[in-house]
């Protein structure tokens, strides 16, 4: 329509226009197309580059301590270990807002993101990790339970796809 | 013995006195229509948004019992009283909703010649009733001593006078048309639909009906994302599903008055089911009025609230005169036709 600025009309035209929205309204119903992903089957796989559950490797881990030191939560924090001299981090995700500054930091490439994100846990004193839990590799659950991962694509029509990937 | 005994258990509850409060159209009928309707809101609202709405209960079915879920839920959450609340009024008002929502069906004529209580004046009867729920929810809001229900109570105050005046003055319209005040005279007496004999009053009995059960575009007293549930910010567990539960139900009066005003009550009648039971020849007028109810659930999706002022002036400065306009466009009829 031309008419973008919207200007109040008698009674007639308020009555068409009330018709038009309504008109609108039926025809999304009567459509097929749906946005939603249905998670706990279908999983968007976010690639490399998303911010999710952080990975410490202790093999390459040199006990610097930069990662607790530029925290901006005071997630990070440096434990004590029985029977070792050096210092190794743990992270409570309580506090970690996934900002990336750790990972940043590591000068010895021990810390890294991955794509996992949708963990829950059932307990509060689950979510801080001590080194021994915190050298683990990550593993989303839904993925786990048989999620099929989908791609989101840009759609003219719909807005968004996702296609299996 | 015990046959005679059962049989005059069956007769009494078959009867229209008992049959039509507690089964149709009343409380099981009710119940139904509860039900399933807000599980057709979401899906209907999901579809428009692109969404699925409810899914995972009983999957095949598309999520379809849902509403029982929640209802379980509901049950078996802790209700809490506020502690500054005037309890007896808190917990009361509720249960008095529901049942001015309830007392209506035993005045509806569900079927032909099938009426809880045949009184001369059902239809500013059953109005009345359902008018008496507005200052119920003021002493809920203001029993329940809280902000956000003080304000939801103001806008109901505000909103009530704007849409009940309106509502009354479009059913009597139809109702002098026809001149009598019965519901089933009313239907009995209508050969053309009364939303073609009268549109100004249909729109204007539809659009107050939907103010009156606080309904998108109008729900302005509950207004979730400005005053949390407006009136019903406090309730929890069985009094919250009481206080839901009774805006659907009072939007189910209406569209059962509205369908025997305006769209023909349970007519075409279906001959071959009044054999199973008198109430079943009603079936036209429920499937009739769960349409217009459906149709009142889907405008949620359409369009955006209204703010308060907007509302009140769409109550004063346009639906009141259109219903007094169809009052004249009513007698104007009865001038040319000469009488129904």
């Amino acid at each position: 329509m031309a008419e973008d600025v919207y200007k109040p009309g008698n009674l007639l035209t308020s009555l068409k226009r009330h018709a038009a929205a309504i008109a609108t309204g039926l025809r999304y119903l009567l459509s097929t197309k749906r946005m939603t992903v249905r998670y706990p089957e279908f999983l968007i796989d976010l690639g490399e580059g998303y911010r999710g559950m952080i990975r410490w490797r202790r093999e390459r881990c040199i006990s610097c301590g930069l990662c607790a030191q530029i925290c901006p939560a005071a997630a990070m924090k440096m434990y004590k270990l029985p029977g070792e001299k050096k210092m190794f981090p743990g992270i409570n995700y309580q506090r970690c807002i996934f900002c990336g500054f750790c990972v940043d930091v590591c000068p010895a490439f021990a810390l890294e993101h991955t794509p996992v994100h949708d963990l829950s846990y059932e307990e509060l004193d689950e979510m801080i990790y001590i080194p021994e839990r915190f050298d683990t590799e990550w593993v989303s659950p839904a993925l786990k339970e048989g999620a099929r991962p989908v791609k989101v694509v840009f759609d003219e029509e719909v807005g968004l796809r996702h296609e299996p990937k | 013995m015990t046959t005679g005994t059962i049989g005059r258990i069956v007769d009494f509850v078959l009867s229209p006195h008992i049959f039509a409060p507690l089964i149709y159209p009343g409380l099981l009928a009710a119940t139904l229509v509860l039900l399933t309707l807000i599980w057709a809101e979401r899906k209907m609202t999901a579809k428009v948004q692109l969404r699925y709405g409810p899914l995972y209960v009983l999957k095949p079915l598309g999520g379809a019992i849902q509403l029982i879920a929640d209802a379980i839920k509901f049950m078996f959450q802790e209700p809490i009283m506020p502690r500054n609340a005037d309890k007896w009024v808190f917990a009361l008002a509720p249960v008095a909703m529901m049942a001015f929502t309830i007392i209506p069906f035993a005045f509806i004529p569900a079927a032909p010649g099938f009426v809880g209580v045949d009184v001369e004046y059902s239809l500013p009867l059953v109005l009345s009733l359902s008018a008496l729920i507005p200052p119920l929810i003021l002493a809920t809001s203001w029993a329940a001593n809280n902000k956000f229900t003080l304000l939801g109570g103001v806008r109901e105050a505000f909103m009530m006078v704007a849409y009940e005046v309106s509502l009354f003055i479009a059913a009597f319209a139809v109702a002098s048309y026809y001149g009598t005040l019965s519901l089933s005279k009313i239907v009995e007496a209508q050969s053309v639909p009364g939303i073609i004999l009268n549109p100004i009053a249909a729109g204007v009995f539809f659009v107050t009906m939907l103010m009156t059960a606080s309904k998108l575009p109008y729900d302005i007293v509950e207004g979730e994302q400005e005053i949390v549930a407006g009136p019903f910010t406090e309730y929890s567990g069985i009094l919250y599903m009481l206080v839901m539960g009774a805006s659907y139900m009072e939007l189910y009066v209406l569209s059962l008055v509205f369908v025997e005003l305006f769209l023909g009550g349970w007519k075409p009648v279906i001959p071959a089911l009044a054999s199973i039971h008198p109430a079943f020849e009603g079936i036209s007028l429920f499937i009739k009025a769960y349409l217009v109810l459906l149709f009142a659930v889907f405008l949620r999706s359409v369009y955006a609230r209204y703010r308060l002022d907007q509302a009140l002036e769409i109550g004063w400065k346009k639906l009141f005169p259109l219903a007094l306009l169809s009052v004249i466009w009513s007698l104007a009829l009865l001038l040319v036709a000469g009488g129904a």
